[in-house]
């Protein structure tokens, strides 16, 4: 079974896009590796959680709205730390967390392992495709982080 | 006054908040649903070829990236004055019923069933679609996801793409469908036949058998006489993809039919001081507040407004329930067609009607023998200007206009999304609620929360399209606020 990656986001939202830039810095140093693969979406819910089925592990990077740090901030979360509430308001259909337990009672493969990268982000809310430059500059950093989980077991 | 804050709505896409303000003797005064808006997308687009406006529209939202791509290639083949072949016509409208199946069942399921599949007075925590599961079993909740599966496959294989498609060319389709695909897109469609008669038939045994529930829906706080808006074919049947559109007033006359093209001499916008968005209304009643009537030009664009603009259902399963649907609330025919259904939260039954005949118009669009004919494309060949295109979003007519010069660069972009249409009628529905279940300051209780919540959650809205950072709010905020703005008391709900 293989490990998934997903870029989360919108790459004409500003800030919403570095998820997604990140998952691209991030293939080129993986091209070698058949046992990673990296998609790029814009969704969640219950469709996030029926792409993630049947992968090993699944890493998300996506951005993060806390404002409690600076733009650029990068935090390693669990589906845990998204919140305690099964149903938070982020999607249309369910919340990630209560889409990953749906599918689980309902037989689906969900994979046992899901990080998500998250990156503090600023502007997400007006139409652009350039990013706030302490986002561009947390991109290496992040992409250095997931490289190191990422290292094969040897 | 007092000041109640619900923030951010819970199931809703992006982040909106309700205020609701009271007197001073507790009673609703005001309610403002006040959601974020994604700002400077015109300026995005101006200036780019547009040409690659399905593929940039189709990234404005996470819910419905497929309605998107079709209105804003519609409007392209306007945009070149170019005709598509028929089969590429037909590829279109099938792939839009696929999509309409996926969309409409995920609302049922997971968005707005739970209210009345786990019940209005059902802690929050449990209306959610594991409740859901909990209520009807899993073997239901894995039909849901074969549901999404299947179709999800089909949009792919025909569209391009599993999330963004990218098929659609101005002129027709980027590809033909073989008769291996015909094949097993019949089989799927035959599933979803299935699929949508039995969500019928749950609705019937859980919704319409329930009196408590039937109560509610039939009930004056969820009732309003608005003007209704759907597309309809050349037999004033409701058609997603194409079509005329057609404006019914709330006593069901015919009020107005035009091309997608002629919207703007049909709609105006009114602006408030407390929203970024903007209000639609029909032009030629204008613009009288926030009130029901024939003298408000408050319109609605739902799943029940479509059935009410309608003369019918262009299939033939989907047309005993639409009779049965007009039957059941006690309508009449009058001038051959049923007079409108008020009740708002019949919406959630107008939307599973709505799901029946997509699949079904997905299965006779993939059984017409010139669906497989290769020909899927007319180059275009004029040089564009202005072109408008329209589709049934499942939130609302949705509206693009693009204005280029001669090379086909965009010099102006006009949007008039789905959900937009319906934020007069939301806002007048949150209110309506709110008056109804708030009485002297009575302590506000989840279930009663949750009312409110279910006069918007029946538009099916979606606001803050493709915003998908990870959330760091809590679910529901309460403010309550005395007359001098002071904070009084505040809840957090935390699922």
């Amino acid at each position: 079974m293989k490990t998934l990656i997903i870029g989360l986001g919108n790459k004409i939202l500003k800030d919403d896009g570095v998820g997604i830039r990140a998952a691209e810095a991030l293939k080129e140093h993986i091209s070698q590796r058949d046992d990673i693969e990296i998609m790029e979406l814009s969704v969640g819910g219950m469709r996030l959680m029926e792409i993630m089925a049947d992968y090993r592990r699944v890493f998300i990077i996506d951005a993060v709205m806390t404002g409690n740090n600076p733009p650029g901030t990068i935090y390693k979360l669990t589906i845990d730390d998204l919140g305690q509430s099964l149903h938070t308001s982020s999607t249309h259909d369910a919340s990630l967390a209560c889409a990953l337990e749906a599918g689980r009672q309902m037989g689906i493969n969900i994979p046992s392992e899901i990080i998500i990268w998250g990156i503090e982000a600023l502007e997400v809310n007006t139409f652009g495709e350039s990013m706030t430059p302490a986002l561009e500059e947390a991109i290496p950093a992040v992409v250095g982080k997931l490289l190191k989980d990422l290292v094969p077991a040897s | 006054m007092e000041k109640i804050v619900i923030d951010p709505i819970t199931r809703l896409e992006g982040h909106g908040k309700i205020e609701i303000f009271l007197s001073d003797d507790g009673e609703v005064e005001n309610t403002y649903f006040i959601v974020p808006e994604l700002r400077g997308f015109e300026k995005f687009c101006v200036g780019r070829s547009a040409v690659d406006m399905p593929n940039i529209t189709n990234r404005i939202c996470g819910v419905c990236p497929e309605a998107h791509h079709m209105a804003s290639t519609k409007a392209l083949d306007a945009l070149y004055k170019v005709e598509p072949p028929p089969a590429a016509k037909k590829i279109r409208e099938m792939f839009y019923s696929a999509f309409y199946v996926t969309d409409h069942t995920t609302h049922f399921y997971a968005l707005g069933g739970p209210d009345f599949i786990v019940g209005p007075e059902a802690p929050a925590a449990e209306r959610n679609i594991l409740g859901v599961i909990k209520k009807v079993g899993l073997e239901i909740g894995g039909q849901v996801i074969d549901c999404r599966k299947r179709n999800h496959h089909v949009i792919k294989m025909v569209g391009g793409r599993a999330v963004h498609p990218n098929a659609g060319l101005p002129g027709g389709w980027s590809k033909a469908i073989n008769e291996e695909e015909r094949k097993e897109i019949e089989s799927i469609a035959l599933k979803n036949i299935d699929f949508a008669i039995f969500s019928l038939q749950a609705f019937d045994d859980i919704v319409l058998r329930n009196k408590e529930y039937l109560d509610l829906v039939l009930s004056d706080i969820y009732y309003h006489r608005t003007y209704y808006m759907g597309t309809v074919d050349e037999n004033n049947c409701v058609n997603f993809y194409d079509g005329k559109i057609r404006v019914v007033s709330p006593d069901g006359n015919e009020f107005a039919k035009y091309d997608a093209k002629d919207y703007a001499q049909h709609i105006s916008e009114h602006v408030e001081q407390w929203t970024y968005l903007k209000f639609p209304y029909l032009r030629k009643i204008g613009w009288k507040g926030f009130v029901d009537g024939p003298e408000s030009g408050v319109y609605c664009a739902t799943p029940l407004s479509r059935l009410n603009a309608a003369d019918g259902m262009a299939t033939p399963k989907a047309q005993e329930f639409f009779e049965k649907f007009y039957t059941t609330f006690g309508s009449k025919k009058i001038n051959g067609r049923y007079q409108p259904v008020h009740h708002r939260l019949a919406t959630h039954w107008a939307r599973l009607i709505e799901l029946l005949y997509a699949a079904e118009r997905m299965l006779e669009l993939i059984r017409d023998p010139g669906i497989t004919d290769p020909h899927v494309r007319v180059i275009p060949a004029e040089i564009p200007a202005e072109g408008v295109g329209s589709v049934e979003a499942p939130r609302g007519t949705l509206t693009h206009h693009y204005w280029t010069d001669e090379k086909g660069v965009l010099t102006k972009v006009n949007l008039i999304v789905g959900t937009t249409n319906n934020y007069a009628p939301i806002s007048m529905s949150v209110k309506k609620a709110a008056q109804s279940l708030i009485k002297k300051g009575q302590v506000i209780e989840d279930g009663l929360l949750n009312k409110i919540e279910m006069a918007f959650r029946l538009y099916d809205p979606c606001f803050s399209c493709a915003t998908h950072s990870m959330p760091g709010r809590m679910p529901l905020q309460v403010n309550i606020r005395n007359s001098s703005g002071e904070l009084v008391r505040n809840f957090e709900r935390k699922g």
